[in-house]
């Protein structure tokens, strides 16, 4: 009984985490096409408009009059591009670190491994601030920074499962018979590697959304006029005080993504598991 | 025992030294010129190749390298262009702010996840522990940037409980000083809550299973003495590794956090430090607070060992 109690539970994760995921996609891909105004639009006149107060903006206007439904739509393809290419890089990068340490052994491996274990022991926000010093700030060093601090992650998983497999059977096997490693790394390493590699990807997500958006809440992310859901944040607050209208919608968008990737990420998780078991 | 803690601490020198070669080398990638950076636009070629040269900046990146090394072993971080002061000084000037709010929310952070972690453990998949868990999800998905500015409406403007910003001395009275603090670490502890309460709770499941939990109710001990005698002291393994990792990341987090509540820590710091280019500080900021890092993580992990009995008596037999 408690068994099935807790599987629903789960699934509870997957389909919450999934209608999340897909609610921030879709206005990502809405927006390329349609936002109620444009959404670097000043409307001086307009600035101040609490929502409900007039029946022309949803989400009400912010201190240039810009209609807050529109840049949530627009800032939304920062979170969504910005994220999704920094951990598919990261992912990359990292994988390949991984793979290449975990097949040669020896010295690169121990090289490559020193590199991670370094790499990691930063705090995220600062290795994220540096590399914005280098490249520059703006969506370009958003990316780099948080790819970069992806790579240890999706390094460390790779190489460890290469390790535990190595115990199995029919990598034994396959071994024994002269495999090539194209072959090897191919049909069994994987199958294996694949599932875990989609989990974390879709985990790193949701920590990718938090980097950026304190990023651009820090002013070091999208520049304005451009709209990003952590800038938005950041500019509520000279104002958010007398009008606290301003702090919510953005911060609302940027928990429930982070919350739908997380769920997701666990929902997968869980299903994979399952599945092996 | 001592052949364990002795690899474990040149492991952590050995992170120490690649971090400290990876911050070098990002910031030696920096676009722009330092002397221009600090003398401004307006200064003659001779003025700036003077200074490169006072700076040491023409000579090959191994040497410049080799130079800040030796700098990092007697505690000299270079000079801040933009304070014009020692990095090392302005270190230490900022260091307690960030220090209070990072071990004071560690703290909340630590009691309430034990806590509702094992609270959660014990009354397994019933309410309680679905909304403990639901909670805590939502919990590390919620900005701790917003959260604060929430929080500086809520309790500070409308119920004026705390202030708004600004930090107190501990010098200027523990009640102010604490007052200064507690509404950034809480802010900050929230987001810290979710991933320790997950161990608390798998490792508490974990120890309630033990054949040993049996017997000691069998024995008809009092509920509290089973549950914290017997369960929680041996599930309390797992958490206290997750706090060390947890304290790391947490030092990172205020930078954010000492933007939003207007703190003068070491994250306003770094910011500015990213903000006007200041290499020296930036560079000494990072190799510092990473340094804290990997010391804190080589302490738990020795504190660790002592505490886990099954590895304390293996290595007694050795």
């Amino acid at each position: 009984m408690g068994k099935n109690k807790m599987k629903v539970n789960k699934k509870y994760h997957l389909l919450i985490g999934g209608i999340l995921s897909f609610l921030v996609l879709s206005l990502c891909l809405v927006s390329f096409f349609y936002t109620p105004y444009p959404p670097n639009e000043m409307n001086l006149s307009d600035k101040f408009i609490s929502p409900g107060e007039s029946g022309k903006y949803l989400l009400g206007t912010d201190h240039f009059g810009r209609d807050i439904l529109s840049r949530i739509m627009y800032g939304s393809q920062s979170i969504v591009i910005v994220c999704l290419l920094a951990v598919a890089i990261g992912a990359l990068v990292g994988s390949v670190l991984g793979g290449v340490s975990g097949i040669f052994k020896g010295r690169i491996s121990s090289l490559i491994m020193r590199g991670i274990d370094g790499l990691m022991a930063f705090p995220g926000i600062l290795l994220a601030m540096m590399m914005v010093v280098v490249v520059g700030k703006g969506k370009e060093g958003a990316i780099v920074a948080i790819s970069i601090f992806m790579v240890p992650s999706f390094a460390r998983l790779v190489y460890s499962l290469i390790l535990d497999s190595e115990s199995n059977l029919f990598i034994k096997a396959a071994k024994s018979y002269g495999i090539t490693r194209r072959r090897l790394l191919v049909k069994h390493y994987l199958p294996i590697i694949l599932p875990r590699l989609i989990t974390l990807f879709t985990a790193c997500l949701g920590a990718a959304i938090m980097i950026e958006t304190s990023l651009s809440f820090l002013g070091l992310g999208v520049q304005p006029p451009n709209a990003s859901w952590g800038m938005m944040l950041n500019e509520a607050r000279q104002n958010f005080l007398q009008f606290p209208y301003l702090a919510i919608p953005s911060g609302i968008a940027i928990s429930l993504s982070v919350l739908g990737f997380n769920l997701l990420g666990d929902g997968l998780n869980e299903l994979f598991t399952k599945r092996r078991s | 025992m001592l052949n364990y803690i002795f690899k474990r601490i040149i492991h952590a020198a050995e992170v120490l030294f690649v971090v400290s070669l990876i911050t070098f080398a990002v910031l030696l990638w920096i676009p722009g010129d330092v002397a221009q950076l600090i003398l401004g636009s307006d200064a003659t070629p001779e003025k700036l190749e003077a200074l490169r040269i006072s700076l040491g900046l023409d000579r090959a990146w191994y040497l410049q390298y080799w130079d800040w090394l030796k700098g990092l072993f007697r505690l000299d971080l270079g000079q801040s262009y933009l304070f014009g002061q020692n990095v090392t000084t302005l270190i230490a000037q900022r260091l307690p702010v960030t220090l209070s709010i990072a071990v004071f929310s560690m703290l909340i952070a630590s009691v309430t996840a034990i806590l509702l972690g094992s609270l959660a453990a014990i009354k397994k998949n019933t309410k309680t522990d679905y909304f403990v868990t639901g909670l805590m999800q939502l919990g590390s998905s919620v900005p701790s940037f917003w959260i604060g500015m929430l929080c500086i409406v809520f309790f500070g403007l409308k119920l004026k409980i705390f202030p708004i910003t600004g930090y107190v001395p501990i010098e200027q009275g523990f009640i102010p000083y604490l007052n200064s603090i507690f509404l950034p670490s809480f802010v900050l502890a929230i987001g810290e809550i979710g991933m320790l309460l997950r161990t608390v709770r798998t490792s508490m499941l974990d120890s309630l299973r033990q054949d040993y939990m049996d017997m000691a109710k069998v024995k008809g001990l009092p509920k509290v003495t089973v549950y914290l005698k017997y369960a929680l002291r041996s599930a309390m393994i797992a958490p206290i590794n997750v706090m060390g990792i947890q304290f790391a990341k947490l030092v990172g987090g205020t930078v954010v956090i000492e933007s939003v509540f207007s703190l003068p820590g070491l994250g306003r710091l770094i910011l500015v430090a990213v903000e006007q280019r200041d290499i020296m500080l930036l560079q000494g900021l990072v190799i510092f607070i990473t340094f804290l890092v990997i010391l804190i993580s080589l302490i738990v992990d020795i504190a660790v060992m002592f505490l886990n009995p099954r590895i304390r008596v293996q290595m007694e037999g050795e």
